[in-house]
């Protein structure tokens, strides 16, 4: 396909559509994106701005090599780049634009994604299936036997530590973050008891494990999940990015912490270098026009009526639009349908919007200088929010382990695009590790990563904290 | 002369608000991109402002707020004579050098007598000044010479004994010892106490001994109660002892009641480990419930430990809180 870019490109300078003098300094991107789904059309162009959002000279064209088309990518190329020019026609696939240009961080993709986890069953329902089906894998590496066997293990063994040296505490609280169906917290329970029983200890009747989400639907499935141990499981609600607001009685207490496949669903930004200029990448929402048309008709509407449309089914929920299934329908092919255009605006020396909770921008200026030139990567602010909210809950003997996609090192992001990509009704990125490494280091802790070996291919690693000393 | 001090004194345990903009500058140093000589500049620039902040807050014991120390090992150690430090084993300057003892202490200065000079030169007010105590040097060196931690501590002990004696030549009139460790390793009280006295032998001030469950990065180290400190402590040759109460609770206080203590008590009223700011009320309320079980003239008054991780701001308001609880209650005393 790469290939195939090029030999599109020089047909285009044949035909006179691009300029010959123009294709020395015309930027391509060329993304291997893991998520055949994700928030980008084919070929985009990508356009640069000043700080105060008026339009710059630079820009350049990505293409997602494995959305593309072979069939189609001479003239997706060819409006790409018709687009640059002076006098193009705004807006010539006819997109529906939802918003205006803002940072990922505000975008309407998180209202959409706080809508899925609030409406789980309805989406559930609908499409036939849990939503750990929908994950690229086809299921989560939270509930594997061996890791959380594994897991239990290492924990006991600090326990018995603890007590040997009579350090114990008299309640032994653990915590997981974003409990899924509650299947881990269930598993992990029930081998913690046993392990208990087996080894004649009594840590089970001092344990006190808290189940905090955001999602009502999934607390009282876990709740469901773990009735069998009764008062030693309790249900928090709780947001993910301040853990610490819900358990402030438990400072200094949780001796373990666990979290899967949650920092890869919080908030992030992108920041972009180019010419040794940083940018943020901002985002606007659209409808893409070649699909809209299809969604108008078969859902009674006008194109007119989306842009309303959408809100209503962001502040009310599916059944605000339509009564029953059909409120559900929509608001799955309107996912199908939703897109982000992309542009660079350069950043204010002054900015620091951008610098996420327990870093300064000093230190993120620290994390840039280990970046390659010209390179994308995240700003996982939402990760970093939720690890430094985090952190004050550990008891000083205690640890957090967190399973999810990690980019450990900086230099890692010069290797491909990292996300977003389109789940079924919500949305997943890599979480840049490296920034939580920096996080963790202010906060007095190490910060490591670990493959999750039980599971060969899977892109999970584990996160994993120690005292720094 | 000494300024006399009122009724439940207010001090601080040591170190200040450490700004942001210096912990840059100690990383650029290690990084040989700032010389000595501007480093030290800052430093002092820094330590006049926490002496002032302490001023202005009400403060009647300050310290210059301990800026120059990258944290409570190093500056002591790199002072050490016979203690080898590798200067290339840091970057970042919280953490800690790599350091061994290889051979038997020799005897002299570390050169903190500076530090009593300063205080002198730039607060009229009484100052105190800390020392790491001999258990957590020793739980922090790499010990290759001494055949047990006990000799090594004691021998510690002596060295930081000459140490005060020097401070105390140098005008100090309060100093005070830090033992973080304690808590982490309540077995080794025994000999870390012996290793105490021997430290304070001869030595002609008010000597404090203060015993917290950690403040590293902001964070405790350790959990539990003090109930391990007695009846052992009671026989330490100390003045003042100095305990965390504000995030712990004051459950411990009850020990007071039970063990007829023969020094005074300084109450940790402040959390350190929160940038959350008391209230006054708040400050006198515990205030109050430590004088149910030690008499006012017993009590001092300050935060659970050192400043160092609040931001400048949040430090002085707590400062300013704690001041304004105190005085609240000698008020109620009517002292």
């Amino acid at each position: 396909m790469a290939g195939l870019v090029t030999g599109s490109l020089m047909s285009l300078v044949e035909d006179g559509v691009l300029d010959a003098r123009l294709a020395p300094s015309l930027r391509i991107h060329l993304d291997w994106i893991q998520y055949k789904t994700n928030f980008r059309d084919p070929v985009i162009v990508r356009r640069t701005a000043s700080p105060q959002g008026q339009a710059l000279p630079l820009a350049e064209i990505a293409v997602d090599l494995r959305q593309a088309d072979a069939a189609t990518l001479q003239a997706d190329l060819a409006r790409a780049v018709r687009s640059l020019g002076e006098g193009a026609e705004a807006n010539a696939d006819q997109h529906i634009y939802l918003d205006d240009f803002r940072p990922y961080r505000d975008c309407l993709i998180w209202r959409f994604n706080r809508l899925f986890w609030q409406h789980l069953g309805d989406w559930e329902a609908a499409s036939g299936q849990g939503f750990e089906a929908a994950l690229p894998g086809g299921t989560s590496d939270a509930n594997h036997p061996q890791a959380v066997s594994d897991s239990v293990a290492d924990f006991w063994t600090l326990l018995r530590d603890l007590d040997n040296r009579g350090q114990l505490p008299p309640e032994i609280v653990g915590l997981e973050i974003g409990v899924g169906n509650g299947a881990r917290a269930a598993a992990w329970l029930d081998r913690f008891k046993a392990l208990d029983e087996q080894c004649g200890t009594t840590f089970y009747s001092r344990m006190h494990f808290l189940l905090g989400d955001y999602s009502p639907t999934s607390l009282e499935r876990a709740l469901e999940a773990v009735a069998q141990h009764g008062s030693h499981a309790s249900g928090v609600p709780l947001d993910a990015l301040n853990p610490f607001k819900a358990l402030a009685s438990y400072r200094f207490k949780v001796m373990y912490v666990h979290l899967t496949n949650v920092y890869d669903n919080l908030p992030f930004d992108d920041l972009v270098r180019r010419d040794g200029k940083l940018y943020i990448v901002e985002v606007r929402a659209y409808l893409n026009g070649l699909k809209v048309d299809q969604l108008t008709a078969e859902f009674g509407m006008s194109r007119g009526d989306l842009p309303g449309a959408v809100e209503t089914l962001l502040e009310g929920g599916p059944y605000a639009v339509f009564p029953g299934e059909k409120g559900v329908a929509f608001w799955r092919r309107l996912w199908d349908t939703f897109k982000l255009e992309e542009r660079l605006r350069a950043l204010d020396d002054r900015e620091e919007d951008h610098v996420p909770p327990g870093l300064s921008r000093n230190h993120l200026e620290d994390l840039l200088d280990e970046a390659p030139d010209d390179v994308r990567f995240h700003v996982s602010r939402g990760a970093g929010e939720s690890f430094a909210n985090t952190l004050p809950l550990l008891h000083p003997r205690g640890f957090l382990q967190v399973q999810d996609i990690f980019v450990s090192e900086m230099d890692d992001y010069r290797k491909g695009f990292r996300g977003p990509g389109k789940l079924d009704g919500s949305l997943v990125t890599w979480v840049n590790g490296a920034l939580l490494r920096a996080v963790g280091a202010r906060a007095g802790y190490d910060v490591h990563f670990a493959p999750f070996p039980y599971r060969p291919g899977t892109k999970t690693s584990v996160l994993y904290t120690t005292q720094r000393d | 002369m000494t300024p006399s001090l009122p009724t439940l004194p207010t001090s601080v345990i040591g170190s200040y608000s450490m700004p942001e903009w210096l912990e840059r500058a100690k990383n650029e140093y290690l990084s040989r991109r700032l010389s000595r000589r501007d480093l030290d500049e800052m430093h002092d620039a820094v330590r006049k402002a926490a002496i002032k902040d302490q001023e202005v807050a009400g403060v009647d014991i300050v310290s210059d707020g301990e800026a120059q120390r990258d944290n409570m090992i190093d500056y002591f150690t790199e002072r050490m004579p016979g203690v080898q430090v590798d200067l290339g084993s840091k970057r970042f300057y919280y953490d800690f050098y790599d350091s061994v003892v290889r051979t038997k202490l020799a005897t002299g200065t570390l050169g903190l007598a500076e530090e009593a000079r300063f205080l002198g030169t730039f607060s009229g007010r009484r100052s105190k000044i800390s020392l790491s105590g001999p258990h957590t040097l020793v739980k922090r060196l790499r010990n290759l010479h001494y055949e047990s931690e006990e000799a090594f501590a004691l021998d510690l002990g002596r060295v930081l004994n000459v140490e005060m004696k020097e401070l105390v030549r140098a005008g100090a009139t309060e100093l005070q010892i830090d033992e973080p460790y304690y808590s982490g390793f309540p077995e080794d009280l025994p000999w870390a106490l012996k290793a105490i006295n021997a430290m304070v032998e001869g030595v002609d001030a008010t000597i404090t001994l203060h015993i917290c469950y950690g403040n590293r990065y902001g964070k405790p180290s350790f959990e539990g109660s003090y109930r391990y400190l007695f009846p052992a402590i009671l026989d330490a040759k100390i003045q003042r002892v100095s305990l965390e109460f504000a995030r712990r609770g004051e459950e411990d206080l009850q020990l007071f009641k039970e063990f007829n203590v023969p020094f005074s008590v300084a109450i940790g009223v402040i959390d350190v480990k929160t940038q959350e700011v008391e209230s006054p009320g708040f400050v006198a309320d515990r205030i109050r419930r430590a004088l149910e079980v030690i008499p006012a003239e017993r009590l001092v008054v300050t935060p659970d430990c050192g400043l160092v991780r609040l931001p400048e701001e949040v430090a002085f308001r707590k400062l300013c809180a704690m001041v304004e609880g105190t005085r609240t209650v000698r008020q109620e005393l009517g002292r």
